[in-house]
């Protein structure tokens, strides 16, 4: 249905993708997550042509609309956009704003046309607001609207670019359900959102959008509940990442629990996790200091993980050196600090492979 | 031939509505007064229809000039909106027919129209361009997405759309152009503005002449109020 060939985009200097390929199915349901910024409209609107790509090809049903001579309107016609602005029609009533197009670019006939767009309206529930103008319904009822509209020329495929970003929180699940019904009837589509709950049941597949290009993609249940790639994994998880090395056995240790402490606070962790974060930490880093870099300057890597989603917070602890795991004589009374830990964390394991050790806590 | 003597009420309103009378049969009645002023109003009228759409088109073409991508065609567009913009509509019909027409055979209506056409048609090419850009050019977008073509999704979505937005500034620009036209007397043409001058100066009643001329553009400005609410008196507004 849709194809793109190494499709490159960039404003001025800045690129906003490069070597770009997607391939979209008849009839799959396509989601587009990442961050803010990462050119998921960008995307949306290249395929469109509404941006010129400034490299690569775009085939839509085989046929490549990149080309010199393709008539753009004739594809536009079979490709439905829905914007996180709505941007209907200010001028013409719900009616008239959905029989536009088929009018004046199908040719269809008046009657038929009206009948069309009563049955579209009734289908996402607006039949009673037929001669309103845009202005006088909610940002629920214009998208809604916005999707009729669309739908009106009876689209090959749609493309929804973030459909519910400008709604409040109240008028979001209407056009979800109206975009669910959609993808259950077999409509081709492609979804950029943020809700992560929506595209995880409604898509087929996802494509997570970052560095430039496609970073991570594959079926919905892969990249929501076992995403491979690191970037992927902390979107998903809402993950906010704290990170600090030891280099020298007379590091600041105040300094570095503050900076935890600040990190903490900015996510709202509660106090005693906090306190425990910072005991185990002093804990583990007193305990490799005296069981592995004896004689030798550490070589110290940790970060800390938050995840936003589950209230998680994960340690990961890395030490170069021979093996050396401090959790092996853990009822040892002098290694306190171990049984300290232990004591805290829910989970804590370790792992060595090319001369690094890692260590995992969850707490 | 006094007819508007009244019979009873304050003796000072009677001798104020007996004064007005006289006057109005000594201006308007004696030697077809009337009919002097009915002529300069029609010159008065007609040179502002020609001239406002004859500006109008300069507008238009100007506007298109002005937004559009050749930079020669815009700063082209730009200085001349300027000029006729900042130049007093008055002295630029006096260039015309003391200057640039002079030695030809125009009719000194058809040069007023000239200048007038010029000078509306550089703040109506204004009027345009604000209407154009206060438009939302992401519906344009969502109508080409339609398949509409360029073109038709202007004349679609983005005309309507700026010809509402335009309508009350370019009404107003329509009284201000009535308006300026009384100054056409410069130039020797009998237009409203002079007729009732002359009429003054005949009956050394000036005051009652030029004032009724004065209750005349008024009527007319109503009257282009009138004709502008007809149109669109259906829609609801934006």
């Amino acid at each position: 249905m849709i194809r793109t060939v190494n499709l490159y985009k960039r404003f001025g200097e800045l690129t906003v993708f490069s070597d770009l390929n997607i391939h979209i199915q008849k009839g799959e349901c396509v989601a587009v997550i990442g961050p803010s910024g990462t050119g998921k409209s960008v995307l949306f609107r290249t395929l469109a042509l509404l941006e010129r790509p400034d490299g690569g090809q775009v085939f839509i049903n085989g046929k490549e609309i990149t080309g010199r001579d393709v008539n753009i309107n004739k594809v536009r016609e079979k490709f439905g956009m829905v914007y996180q602005g709505f941007h209907l029609f200010s001028h013409l009533n719900v009616l008239d704003n959905i029989t536009l197009a088929p009018l004046k670019v199908k040719k269809v006939d008046r009657k038929e046309a009206r009948e069309r767009a009563m049955e579209l309206l009734s289908m996402v529930g607006l039949s009673e607001k037929f001669s309103s103008f845009p202005h006088q319904l909610s940002g629920g009822q214009q998208q809604r609207v916005a999707i009729a509209r669309s739908l009106a020329m009876d689209p090959d495929i749609i493309l929804f670019d973030e459909p519910t970003s400008a709604l409040d929180p109240s008028m979001t699940g209407e056009v979800l359900a109206i975009i669910r019904k959609l993808a259950r009837s077999g409509l081709t589509m492609m979804i950029s959102t943020h809700e992560m709950g929506f595209a995880q049941d409604v898509a087929s597949r996802v494509i997570y959008m970052d560095e430039k290009g496609i970073y991570e993609e594959g079926p919905a249940e892969q990249i929501f509940n076992n995403p491979q790639r690191e970037k992927t994994r902390m979107f998903i998880r809402k993950l906010k990442v704290f990170s600090y090395s030891i280099i020298s056995r007379g590091f600041d240790m105040v300094s570095m629990n503050v900076q935890i402490e600040m990190f903490c606070q900015k996510y709202n962790i509660e106090l005693k996790k906090i306190n425990h974060i910072q005991l185990v930490l002093e804990e583990l880093i007193l305990e490799v200091l005296a069981g592995l870099y004896t004689d030798v300057q550490p070589q110290i890597e940790f970060t800390v993980e938050f995840s936003e989603e589950r209230g998680e917070i994960l340690i990961t602890f890395n030490c170069k050196g021979r093996e050396f795991n401090p959790f092996v004589n853990k009822d040892d009374a002098d290694h306190l600090g171990i049984i300290l830990i232990s004591g805290i964390s829910k989970k804590i394991s370790h792992n060595y492979s090319n001369g690094l050790n890692t260590i995992n806590i969850n707490i | 031939m006094n007819l508007y003597v009244l019979k009873t009420g304050d003796l000072s309103l009677v001798e104020f509505v007996n004064s007005v009378a006289n006057s109005f049969d000594k201006n308007i009645i004696d030697n077809n007064g009337w009919l002097v002023i009915l002529k300069g109003l029609e010159i008065t009228l007609f040179i502002s229809i020609t001239a406002l759409l004859a500006g109008t088109i300069i507008g238009a073409l100007l506007c298109s000039m002005r937004i559009s991508k050749v930079g020669a065609l815009k700063i082209s567009a730009k200085i001349v909106i300027a000029f006729l913009r900042g130049s007093p509509v008055l002295l630029l019909l006096m260039v015309f027919y003391y200057v640039v027409f002079a030695n030809s055979r125009f009719d000194a209506v058809f040069i007023a129209i000239i200048a007038f056409a010029l000078n509306s048609g550089a703040h109506i090419a204004e009027i345009m361009r604000s209407a154009l850009s206060a438009v939302d050019v992401r519906q344009l977008e969502a109508a080409r997405m339609l398949g509409f073509s360029k073109i038709r999704a202007f004349m679609a979505i983005t005309l309507p759309q700026a010809t509402r937005i335009a309508k009350p500034v370019y009404q107003s620009a329509t009284i201000n152009l009535v308006q300026w036209t009384s100054v056409v007397g410069y130039v020797s043409i009998t237009d409203l503005t002079r007729t009732v001058n002359n009429i003054g100066a005949r009956t050394g009643d000036p005051f009652f002449a030029l004032f009724f001329g004065i209750l005349i553009y008024l009527a007319i400005s109503y009257m282009v109020n009138f004709i502008f609410s007809l149109q669109g008196r259906k829609k609801i507004t934006l």
